[in-house]
């Protein structure tokens, strides 16, 4: 009996298992599209805006591109630093009304992953800082500053020791608006919170932290350093031309203009929404999967409970004998035989529904081989999203509702499994019940 | 007290067994008279069971009517027949049938499911027909604590359970030693007098059956012609002809006074 109950628990914990994987698997599905839309939209509005942008940054043999808040998409990890006074040249060039050295550096903890059988080891961020010259008339005219402040105000002109948080910096470092942040690089700096913007972007973006550009130069070592230059142009027509002046002049920068960033954002575009497409379709072909395995599922469950159900009819065969000569109707045996059934059925379901609840994952994983809950979709281009979180890992959680329907399931599958069995018991002669034995 | 509780006319059963016709009843005629104490008797393969399986309407005659407390349950649809089986009949079987899993109690209150009886009436009839058979100290024991002779009486009160017309009983003793089954036959005889039981008993064993009041003989499915009277003790009988007070119908000593009856 107990061994019944357990190998129906089995049954019935597969029944919960794999609709809340299913589940799962949607919402990371729709976790990453949502992230990819996001990111797409954003970016593009502002670089819509800002055409007149130009990036600089020396090559470095690793790439890895990354959101900035303003929309900017410009080499960020592992760009190596170069000295601040080529902005003087850059300046100089006609047709150049602004230029923007920027300090970024990345914190966090290096790591290997193996993809497409080549080796890449990436920094996975746990923040960035941005130094930024905290120039009035550059941080007005140009968006180089996020814009959605949710708390405090943004950094303003002239200021030093203050900083502008996004909410997952203030969640990493654990303050608020007004506090003292602590940032542990080398020896300890601390800097007052001035502001928190809204971290809607993916990957560094949602972790960068802005300061002054000297405040970032002292406390990463990097005085007089930058990584980066932000050029804009007095007129988009002069873009290209003013990219050709910097790239003659710095042979060692790479230059990339707005207008190809737009492009390659376009071509990103392409991959995120064939690796959607290619996703979707692994979600329907589980989907297809799952119901094949639920209804095989339902079938041996109700096959089970019939099976022994029939074992248990025979072997009372002397009992239902009694009853009836004592006075028992065909209705009574027979509604006795299914409340066994159900029975069984509903213990089986308290077995199932806590074998579900604590080995989810492991039958997911077993019987739904291709289902994908770490968030991730099958980039073709390795190093793409180095260092960007795009979804969060989804737990399979077994909801109240899931386990509410598989008691209800086990309930009528016990009873459809217990109707032949318990019919069978209530036509049972007895006088030939009697003499069995 | 001449009102028959139980007719038979002209009963026939014939079953089919590999292909041959046996015929297990011929032309049974009988009579049973409320209060009688009827022992039928016969040799194994008379047809007595079957007999006793038609008047407890376990099993359908081939031919003829059984005429139960005024029903012909012959005319009885399959369904209504848990009815008469429930208010009508008792039965008590050679291997007592009580369910493992019931305490003596709840054994007896089994026939009293699905009554309108509510459970403390179910749970009083019950104590009271333990106390009957003389089991009130065994009440929440179960069959397998019970001895052999002790389980038959928890059986008697079950059949008892819902006042039936009659009792049937199929060789009540056939498992008991003789000493047991001497008591058992006594409680019979005592339910028959003090409570008016119209009790049929089948049996093969000629000690046992001449304890009730008529012994019918049974022989390749027909009664025989002749009838015996038993030698069941009368209410009368049943006290001291010395000290007056009451005693068992097979006492040779009267237990309270001593003295040989």
């Amino acid at each position: 009996m107990l061994l019944v109950v357990i190998a129906l628990g089995f049954s019935v914990a597969i029944m919960t298992s794999i609709p809340s994987g299913i589940t799962a698997n949607q919402i990371s599905s729709q976790n990453v599209a949502q992230n990819l839309s996001n990111a797409i939209t954003q970016t593009e509005a502002t670089i819509n805006q800002t055409l007149t942008d130009i990036s600089c940054s020396l090559s470095s043999g690793f790439t890895g591109y990354g959101f900035r808040p303003g929309g900017n998409f410009g080499y960020s990890f592992g760009a190596s630093v170069m000295n601040e006074s080529i902005y003087s040249d850059i300046n100089s060039i006609s047709g150049v009304t602004a230029v923007v050295p920027i300090l970024q550096v990345s914190e966090g903890n290096n790591e290997t992953i193996t993809r497409f059988g080549r080796t890449f080891t990436r920094l996975v961020p746990k923040y960035a800082i941005e130094g930024i010259p905290l120039n009035s008339s550059l941080i007005s005219n140009y968006p180089i500053l996020p814009t959605s402040i949710i708390a405090g105000t943004n950094l303003q002109g002239g200021k030093s020791g203050v900083v502008l948080l996004s909410e997952n910096n203030t969640r990493y470092f654990n303050v608020e608006v007004n506090d003292t942040v602590t940032i542990p690089i080398g020896s300890q700096f601390t800097f007052k919170v001035v502001g928190v913007y809204e971290s809607s972007g993916v990957g560094t973006s949602a972790l960068t932290l802005y300061m002054n550009l000297s405040d970032a130069q002292t406390i990463t070592d990097n005085a007089g350093k930058i990584t980066s230059l932000e050029v804009f142009a007095n007129n988009s027509s002069y873009v290209t031309q003013i990219a050709n002046a910097i790239s003659s002049l710095h042979p060692e920068l790479t230059v990339t203009t707005a207008q190809e960033r737009l492009s390659r954002l376009q071509s990103m575009q392409t991959e995120y929404n064939t690796a959607l497409q290619n996703s979707e379709a692994v979600i329907s072909q589980t989907q297809t999967t799952a119901l094949e395995e639920i209804a095989v599922t339902v079938a041996a469950t109700s096959l089970i409970v019939l099976v022994v159900m029939l074992y248990t009819v025979r072997e009372r065969t002397k009992e239902i004998g009694i009853l009836k000569a004592i006075g028992f109707s065909n209705w009574n045996i027979m509604s006795q035989f299914m409340l066994e059934g159900v029975l069984m059925s509903l213990m089986a379901g308290v077995v199932g529904i806590v074998i579900g609840i604590v080995a989810a994952p492991f039958l997911i994983s077993l019987l739904l081989p291709h289902i994908n809950l770490s968030g991730a979709l099958g980039f073709s281009r390795p190093g793409a999203f180095a260092g960007t979180s795009l979804s969060q890992p989804v737990t399979i959680m077994v909801s109240p509702e899931m386990i509410l329907l598989t008691f209800g399931a086990a309930a009528l599958l016990g009873a459809v499994g217990s109707l032949y069995p318990a019919w069978r018991a209530s036509r049972t002669s007895p006088m030939e019940a009697l003499r069995y034995e | 007290m001449s009102e028959l509780v139980l007719e038979t006319e002209k009963l026939d059963k014939v079953y089919k067994l590999g292909g041959r016709q046996v015929r297990a009843l011929s032309d049974v005629n009988l009579q049973v008279k409320k209060g009688d104490f009827i022992s039928i008797m016969g040799p194994s393969g008379s047809g007595k069971t079957t007999l006793l399986n038609m008047l407890g309407c376990l099993d359908k005659p081939t031919y003829g009517k059984v005429i139960l407390d005024g029903v012909n349950i012959t005319k009885v649809p399959e369904k209504g027949l848990f009815k008469i089986r429930k208010y009508k009949v008792g039965f008590v079987f050679q291997t007592f049938n009580l369910m493992p899993y019931l305490n003596a109690i709840e054994n007896v209150e089994l026939p009293m499911e699905g009554t309108k009886k509510s459970a403390d009436e179910k749970k009083k009839r019950a104590r009271e027909l333990l106390k009957m058979v003389g089991l009130s100290e065994r009440e929440e024991h179960k069959p397998n604590r019970l001895s052999a002779g002790e389980q038959q009486r928890v059986a008697i009160a079950r059949a008892l359970a819902n006042n039936p017309a009659i009792v049937l009983a199929d060789e009540p003793t056939g498992n008991l030693d003789s000493k047991t089954g001497y008591e058992i036959i006594r409680l019979l005889g005592k339910l028959n007098i003090d409570q008016g039981t119209t009790i049929v008993m089948v049996t093969h064993d000629n000690n046992i059956g001449s304890r009730a009041s008529r012994m019918l003989f049974l022989n390749d499915g027909k009664i025989l012609a002749k009838e015996k009277q038993g030698t069941h003790i009368m209410k009368k009988e049943l006290t001291c002809p010395n000290c007056g007070r009451e005693i068992q119908p097979d006492d040779t000593f009267c237990p309270r006074c001593g003295k040989k009856l």
